[in-house]
């Protein structure tokens, strides 16, 4: 009963909802999002897959040489790759991973 | 015949009853969601109007289990004839004009009678379910009806006392309001046993969400589970009802003989709004007391409180 | 006599599958037995096959609330068994994300709280304030709940000024928010005699069953691991422990709530003092250290947590053990739950006695090994060499 007057001043406050997805809410920027991978500048030394602690970056190769594999699904956003990479070649970025129902989508190029 | 037979199902009939039913619910809850910094139901209809019409469908869409344990005629019988009861006790108030749709001499204490009718069934319904939690429930709900039966029914013979009638639209004739004063007393020992009766916090014992999962309800399923939503919403619309009745003044309000049979029930949904925003303030700033508490609480305050009140309103009058 | 009741593992009351085995008798609980075992990962095993660095997200996933202090205990065991020195900068980084992640558990536990007793308009509001650490915790470490900022060496970002002043206006209007919960908890009659006299735990009862964290300081048992213990710069950060004695579920609620006003103005106090300096010390991604054993210990939000290492000289541990606070507590809960004499437990109170000692049974489930054949092997703390403690 003691909250009755805390109660009562909500009624003239803004709601605290956020209406998503109509609504966004303000981020700090700061936020430890998808990755991205610039294939120019690695050079395939193979620090990112043996760092990974979820195992989601597979060792792979192309036509320029090895490469990695980025399997979104599995990744914790730890960003343990991104600072291990010598050539900073592993990008960070503060967009939230896409919600899909298909996996094949969830691939870093 | 025809007109008769639409007076009773449809205006003022169970159709306007049940859709009056869940314009309250959503007003309920939309008053809570707003109290607490929240939205309440926003998607179904325009501001979610349409959200308790929408629960009640999805609720008739599923699957209709009657466990195995359970008592099969009970099981079943239980919620039809509380919302047979319920409605029963609605028609007595009159909510379109001063007459109700159904009306008698002594109907008030007729409405008080169901009340405790639809209390022991809800004993019933919770001891018909093999289910413990639903045994727990139910013998809460039978707990709590020593506590707040009493004041409930001496803050109505109060008003009864002063208004000299037990013929509800009699009272609802006289259009008189009974807030003030004296009579603050009887409507807040009313608002307190109706939050009671209704199950809701604080004293929603019976069902208790984090002790007991439910409680008496905890069994029900498809459109037995349907059928008891809709009848507390029912019994949410009898409470405000008789509140606004016999302490608001009924559907009564300033109005020329010809625009009576629009602006009385436009009068009776205003005050049958503002009894529910009350019911929503206490719901939303309270905890859930124990039943031993409650029962300790109603003996020793609200008991005392309905005699003295009773008392106070024959001597004056 | 009486009726088994099950409550669990699904229940609206529990947020992880718990089962509480109560023997009821009417409205009377007789007898409680509690079982924690649903929610086992195989967390120990699947450190040992990690790297250090690897298993440090791993340990953070122990728990989601109190990854804070999971990490920091982690780190501080890998620091002390490796020899590596965290500079200062990062162990007061550390210490400003260590209570404020405390701020955000208690706030999350006074919602829990009063949902518990039926009151959904002081949840929503708890809910609605810890949004505004969380929101703190994502600018500070780029997570809201994993937040992966401690790493073995130090932390990885850093608070520039312009945050810094952010956080201490943010706190300051979050300190208003709390006195007024601090108020309604000693003032609302009905949350009062909800938890007032419930789960009744002795001081001698607290001490013989070992519990820790709110729960031994509600019952007047000082102990906490930041006083007598202190790791991190908590020496030099001054605050007072809290201590209760009224051993109920009332003090409990006190205890932390207090501890939540003492954590804003520690958070205060070190962001004003920090010194600068380096954040990390660098440490290569596989690393092998010296064969040994390590404890450290951490005071979680919960209680008094601890982490044990052995390494073999290979760069994947030997044998990794957690031992968190609430399976301390959870003798305690047992103790609680029975009525004895005239100490009576309604059914009602099982959700308020059990949820305040605060179970985190994610972090709780581990597979306990009972050694029959009497060749246990005891190390006692003081014997480990001083230097590889950890601080």
């Amino acid at each position: 009963m003691a909250l009755i007057f805390d109660v009562l001043s909500n009624l003239l406050r803004k709601r605290a909802t956020v209406l998503y997805p109509e609504e966004r809410r303000k981020e700090p920027g700061t936020f430890r999002g998808v990755l991205g991978f610039d294939r120019n500048l690695c050079v395939g030394c193979g620090l990112c897959w043996r760092v990974c602690p979820a195992s989601a970056i597979e060792a792979s190769k192309d036509e320029r040489g090895a490469r990695p594999f980025f399997r979104l699904e599995k990744c914790i956003y730890c960003y343990l790759c991104v600072e291990v990479c010598p050539r900073k070649a592993i990008k960070a970025s503060t967009q939230r991973a896409p919600v899909v129902d298909d996996k094949s989508r969830l691939k870093v190029s | 015949m025809i007109s008769k037979l639409v007076q009773v199902f449809v205006y003022p009939g169970i159709l306007y009853m049940v859709a009056l039913a869940f314009f309250l619910e959503w007003l309920d809850r939309k008053l809570v969601a707003k109290l607490q910094n929240r939205v309440g139901p926003h998607y179904a209809g325009p501001y979610g109007l349409l959200q308790p019409l929408a629960d009640f469908i999805k609720l008739l869409t599923k699957e209709s289990i009657v466990p195995s344990g359970a008592d099969g005629l009970l099981f079943t019988l239980c919620p039809v004839m509380a919302f047979i009861v319920v409605t029963t006790a609605v028609s007595f108030v009159p909510m379109t004009s001063t007459q109700g749709l159904l009306s008698t001499e002594g109907d008030a204490v007729a409405v008080l009678a169901l009340i405790t009718i639809y209390l022991l069934l809800v004993y019933t319904a919770g001891a018909s379910s093999p289910s413990r939690y639903s045994l727990v429930g139910a013998v809460r709900a039978a707990h709590m009806l020593l506590g707040f039966e009493l004041p409930l029914m001496l803050s109505c013979l109060g008003v009864i006392a002063s208004a000299g009638s037990f013929k509800l639209s009699e009272i609802a004739a006289q259009g008189v309001w009974r807030v003030f004063g004296l009579h603050a007393l009887g409507f807040a020992i009313f608002l307190i046993a109706a939050e009671a009766e209704l199950d809701r916090l604080p004293f929603d014992i019976p069902e208790a969400e984090q002790e007991i999962v439910s409680g008496w309800l905890v069994e029900y399923s498809s459109w037995r589970l349907a059928l008891l939503r809709l009848t507390k919403d029912m019994e949410l619309l009898l409470f405000s009802g008789l509140a606004t009745t016999l302490f608001l003044g009924g559907p009564a309000g300033p109005a020329p003989p010809s625009a009576e049979n629009l602006l009385y029930p436009l009068y009776f949904l205003a005050k049958t709004a503002f009894v529910v925003f009350l019911l929503s303030l206490i719901r939303a700033s309270s905890a859930r007391i124990r039943l031993d508490q409650f029962v300790i609480l109603c003996w020793r305050y609200l008991v005392p409180a309905s005699f003295a009140y009773l008392a106070l309103t024959v001597w004056v009058v | 006599m009486g009726v088994y009741l099950p409550v669990g593992p699904q229940h609206p009351i529990h947020p992880e599958a718990t089962l509480i085995k109560l023997k009821v008798e009417g409205e009377y609980v007789v007898d409680a037995d509690i079982d924690a075992s649903f929610v086992h990962r195989g967390i120990e095993k699947a450190l040992e096959r990690k790297t250090y660095v690897q298993g440090l997200f791993l340990a953070e996933r122990i728990c989601g609330i109190c990854n804070a202090a999971h990490t920091i205990c982690y780190s501080i065991n890998i620091e002390g068994l490796a020899g590596i020195e965290a500079p200062k900068r990062a162990q007061w980084l550390r210490l400003i994300v260590e209570e404020l992640a405390r701020v955000s558990s208690h706030l999350l536990w006074l919602g829990l709280l009063a949902h518990s007793i039926g009151f959904e308009s002081l949840f929503m509001l708890a809910f609605r304030d810890r949004e505004v650490v969380l929101d703190l915790m994502e600018e500070i470490t780029g997570g809201r709940v994993t937040t992966g900022y401690n790493v073995i060496g130090g932390v990885r970002r850093d608070i520039d000024t312009a945050t810094a002043q952010k956080m201490k206006s943010s706190l300051a209007q979050l300190k208003e928010r709390v006195l007024k919960y601090k108020r309604l908890l000693e003032e609302d009659p009905i949350v009062r005699a909800r938890t007032v006299g419930v789960g009744y735990l002795s001081t001698s009862e607290a001490r013989e069953l070992l519990a820790v964290g709110p729960v031994a300081r509600a019952s007047a048992v000082s102990y906490d691991v930041r006083v007598d213990d202190p790791y991190l710069v908590h020496e030099e950060v001054p605050f007072n422990p809290v201590v209760y004695d009224t051993c109920d579920a009332w003090g409990r609620a006190m205890v932390r709530v207090d501890e939540i006003l003492e954590s804003i103005g520690m958070v205060t106090y070190a962001l004003d003092k920090a010194p600068s300096g380096e954040i990390r010390a660098r440490v290569p991604p596989v690393f092998k250290p010296p064969p040994g054993e390590n404890v450290a210990r951490v005071e979680a939000p919960r209680g008094e947590l601890l982490h044990y290492v052995r390494s073999d000289g290979t760069e994947k541990p030997y044998r990794y053990k957690v031992r968190t606070p609430t399976l301390a507590n959870l003798a305690a809960a047992i103790a609680m739950l029975r009525s004895q004499g005239d100490k009576v437990v309604h059914i009602a109170d099982v959700p308020v006695i059990f949820g305040s000692i605060d179970p985190c049974i994610c972090c709780t489930a581990r597979v306990l090994v009972v050694d029959e054949k009497g060749s246990v092997k005891e190390t006692f703390l003081e014997n480990l060499p001083a230097g590889r403690r950890g601080r």
